[in-house]
């Protein structure tokens, strides 16, 4: 094993051959474990090996702060802190914890900027400020804009929020009854709220909003009930909006102009987003983009993707459908498409195209290329130019039987005729499921081994069609499934991937989902967590598991590290199981709702406890939904 | 015509003399009036009443269609035309929306309940059909979800505002632990 290591490394630095070799033996000691310990999963080693991947961790923040969801404009989620590291983490405990009451599902990660933690719960929306400095982290401010409630019965998924931002003194995210909102920093008050979607017709919104330079980025839910998606670009300062883009509609609404070049012909052509469909139906074609946003300050590109078509029922919309099921590359400043590629055309399992871009450079035919790795939900992790969109890899991560490749000529699926489901017929086991080999829950890159690590569901239906009437503010879907585990009978895997060769490294089987996302370190950690309430540190470099805590309840969001005022390295993680990972909770062991945030350092030590720890400084009350307990600020 | 448009029109007349018939007071359960311009479910309390300690208001409806298959038939149907599977499961197991096929019930179980959930929506989303759909349609909806066996049945309604209900088992094909009393002539009142 080791020779053919070193001959995949042949050709790369000295400084690598030696890292190969510390894997090897890293890969030895692993399979020499003689079998599961204190109950951890044995990982399973494929092959390890240096891909020569790197990426711009801009805007380089301080490496102790956590100021974005995905800590960079290219979404690695890598942080440079390491405190922690393989030989200590073992000894993880908890230093504090923070609930904040919400019973739906917990899909962001805490923010930390100058010593104050902010989280925001899921509906109904409440923001806290955590004053990291005092004992017991108290609220310093919590602010409860008391959405709708409408809007819990219209999201298709669990009345989620996937995260918050921060930009220009204020924290801005999105209310599920369709407004964006800021808060001052400092006071916890509203500065501004804009209406940008309408509840009554099914549209909600879920996604984190984005900060990129003088822009928010924030855009809608509710593929599941024919609404038509949509991306806007705010003022952080004002809320107005700058501009929006239709992912279905004529070209001037889907801001398609002479600028647009696809890499592939068949993306080519004027108003593709209504000839697409069948008469009329662009007007309730799904394609939200409630996933992430990522940004290239030199190209001055961003990259999201597009939900599922409407209705889910592929037989009532004949036609590629576009946009949906794609990835937009667009200008930040005007919003113009540069470039768009659709993964899925004609999409008939609801495989979502609006996973995390984690934007990487690779080594490429002898040069560096920019590119951008997606891991679809269509089972395929694709590595794409991302100035041009040419699928330079894509190969399957999970078990998938839908189709049998990717033409490699025009970037599109072979699919598989026998696997595409008819109404009035049941499709048995159909693979990937709706909510795919990976749903929306993040992957992290780490340039110390040049691997992504990547969250992986290893489930598939049965699946009937139903034909759908639209009707607004109801679901307009069709499918009717039954889903069950894949080969294997384990829901989940956690895994590294090399996006050059579009191979797997290694892989950690798990008996449930997961759900929460990924946490690269640069002390060669990835940290992730399960949706029956296993939080765990493994080996980045072998994926042996070095550490592990059962939490509260399951965990369907992304960990995060940050650097206290004490100096300490803290890992923190909400336990909140809900959202799409719900799908699995008539499994038995599947956990109860929960909405605590477990915040883990060396020996638990920190200054939120300890011998003669009496009283905690108080801050803030809590907010309540409403003013029935006198908590309303 | 069709059974179903026989049916629908016997309904509607029977749904008129109950318009009549509801516009007095019944001089049941502390005076409670029952009856309004969309039938008389739309004048069941969504909550408990104020001042009458044992309030029989809710155990007034029954589902004058409950138990006829042509019915259950016709709301199967509706369930699955009007997008009612998408939040509630094709099997009424719940997904967006709750399940209907426990003893649980956010707003009642109740027949009349059930009929103001379809009929007015209720806060987190649930939409209204007064506008989209009769009242034998609406019924018939109720009719497929009793079906399940998870509702309450009329004489049990002061068990499910009290929580005496929600353990029971789940009796499937619309048999209830206490039998729901025959539709009266107007078809709508078990004590009129």
């Amino acid at each position: 094993m080791s020779n053919r290591l070193v001959q995949r490394a042949s050709g790369t630095t000295c400084r690598l051959l030696a890292g190969v070799f510390v894997v090897g033996v890293a890969v030895v000691a692993c399979q020499q474990e003689p079998g599961p310990k204190q109950g951890l999963p044995v990982p399973t080693v494929h092959v390890a090996g240096w891909t020569g991947a790197t990426a711009s961790f801009a805007p380089n923040d301080p490496p102790g702060e956590w100021r974005s969801q995905a800590r960079d404009y290219a979404n690695t989620r890598y942080s440079p802190l390491t405190q922690i590291t393989p030989a200590n983490v073992a000894q993880l405990k908890m230093a504090w914890t923070f609930s904040d009451g919400a019973q739906f599902g917990h899909e962001g990660a805490p923010l930390v900027v100058a010593n104050t933690m902010y989280v925001v719960s899921p509906y109904p929306d409440i923001a806290y400020a955590l004053d990291l400095t005092k004992p017991g982290a108290p609220i310093k401010w919590s602010f409860a804009p008391n959405p709708a409630p409408i809007a819990i019965g219209k999201a298709c998924c669990d009345a989620v929020l996937r995260g918050w931002a921060i930009a220009d003194g204020n924290l801005i995210y999105n209310l599920l009854d369709d407004h964006t909102v800021a808060v001052d920093l400092k006071t916890g008050k509203q500065v501004w709220r804009t209406k940008l979607d309408n509840p009554e017709t099914g549209a909600t919104m879920t996604m984190s909003a984005a900060v990129f330079g003088d822009k928010v980025f924030v855009g809608n839910s509710g593929g599941e009930l024919g609404v038509r998606g949509w991306l806007a670009a705010l003022d952080p300062k004002t809320g107005k909006q700058i501009w929006r883009a239709y992912s279905a509609g004529p070209d001037d609404q889907v801001k398609i102009g002479a600028d647009f070049t696809p890499y592939y012909s068949w993306m080519k052509g004027k108003d593709l987003g209504v000839s697409t469909w069948p008469t009329g139906m662009w007007k309730t074609a799904g394609g939200a983009s409630w996933g992430w946003v990522s940004f290239d300050p030199d190209l001055d590109l961003i990259y999201y993707g597009t939900s599922n078509p409407s209705p889910r029922v592929p037989a009532q919309r004949p036609g590629l459908n576009l946009w949906s099921a794609a990835i937009f590359a667009r200008d930040a400043t005007t919003g113009m498409a540069k470039w768009a590629f659709q993964f899925t055309p004609h999409d008939q399992w609801d495989y979502d195209g609006v996973n995390e871009n984690v934007l990487i450079s690779i080594p490429w035919h002898g040069q560096m290329r920019k590119a951008l790795v997606q891991f679809n939900r269509n089972g395929f992790a694709y590595t794409l130019d991302r100035q041009t969109g040419q699928v330079l890899v894509a190969a399957p991560f999970g078990n998938l039987n839908w189709a049998t490749g990717i033409d490699m000529t025009t970037g599109q699926p072979i699919v598989n005729p026998a696997m595409q489901p008819k109404p009035g017929i049941m499709l048995k086991n159909a693979c990937p499921t709706d909510i795919g080999v990976k749903d929306w829950q993040p992957s992290a890159f780490s340039p110390r081994t040049g691997l992504l690590y990547t969250p992986v569901m290893n489930v598939c239906m049965d699946v009937t069609d139903h034909v759908q009437s639209y009707i607004a503010g109801t679901p307009y879907d069709g499918m009717d499934m039954q889903r069950h585990a894949g080969p294997g009978g384990n829901w989940g895997a956690f895994i590294a991937w090399d996006p050059v060769n579009g191979r797997k490294i290694w892989s950690i089987p798990e008996q449930f989902m997961v759900f929460s996302g990924a946490l690269a370190t640069a002390s060669d950690l990835v940290f992730y967590g399960t949706v029956d309430g296993w939080f765990r540190a493994a080996d980045a470099r072998t994926g042996k598991v070095l550490w592990s805590q059962k939490l509260g309840s399951g965990i369907s969001s992304p960990p995060m590290t940050y650097t206290g005022p004490d100096g300490r390295q803290y890992v923190a993680v909400y336990a909140g199981v809900g959202g799409a990972a719900m799908t699995e909770a008539k499994q038995a062991g599947f956990p109860p709702r929960g909405n605590t945030l477990y915040v883990f350092s060396i020996g638990g030590a920190g200054i939120s406890g300890g011998a003669g720890m009496m009283t905690t400084n108080a801050g803030g009350a809590a907010s309540q939904l409403d003013s029935g307990h006198n908590g309303r600020n | 015509m069709t059974p179903c448009a026989l049916c629908r029109g016997c309904l509607a007349l029977a749904l008129l003399f109950a318009a009549v018939e509801c516009g007095r007071p019944t001089g049941h359960a502390g005076g409670d009036v029952i009856g309004g311009p969309a039938g008389p479910a739309a004048a069941m309390p969504t909550g408990d009443l104020s001042g009458v300690p044992q309030s029989e208001t809710g155990a007034l409806v029954v589902n004058p269609l409950a138990g006829r298959p042509a019915a259950v038939a016709r709301g199967k149907a509706l369930f699955v035309q009007m997008n009612c599977a998408g939040c509630h499961g094709y099997d009424l197991g719940g997904a967006m929306g709750p399940n209907l096929t426990d003893r649980y019930w956010r707003y009642g179980g109740t027949p009349g309940a059930i009929y103001q959930s379809i009929a007015d929506g209720r806060p987190q989303g649930m939409p209204a059909w007064r506008k989209a759909l009769p009242p034998s349609d609406i019924w018939s909806l109720v009719s497929y979800v009793q079906s399940y066996g998870g509702t309450t049945a009329p004489d049990d309604y002061q068990a499910g505002q009290q929580g005496d209900v929600a353990a029971l088992p789940v009796t499937p094909s619309g048999v209830s632990p206490s039998p729901t009393p025959a539709p009266t002539a107007t078809g709508q009142l078990a004590h009129p």
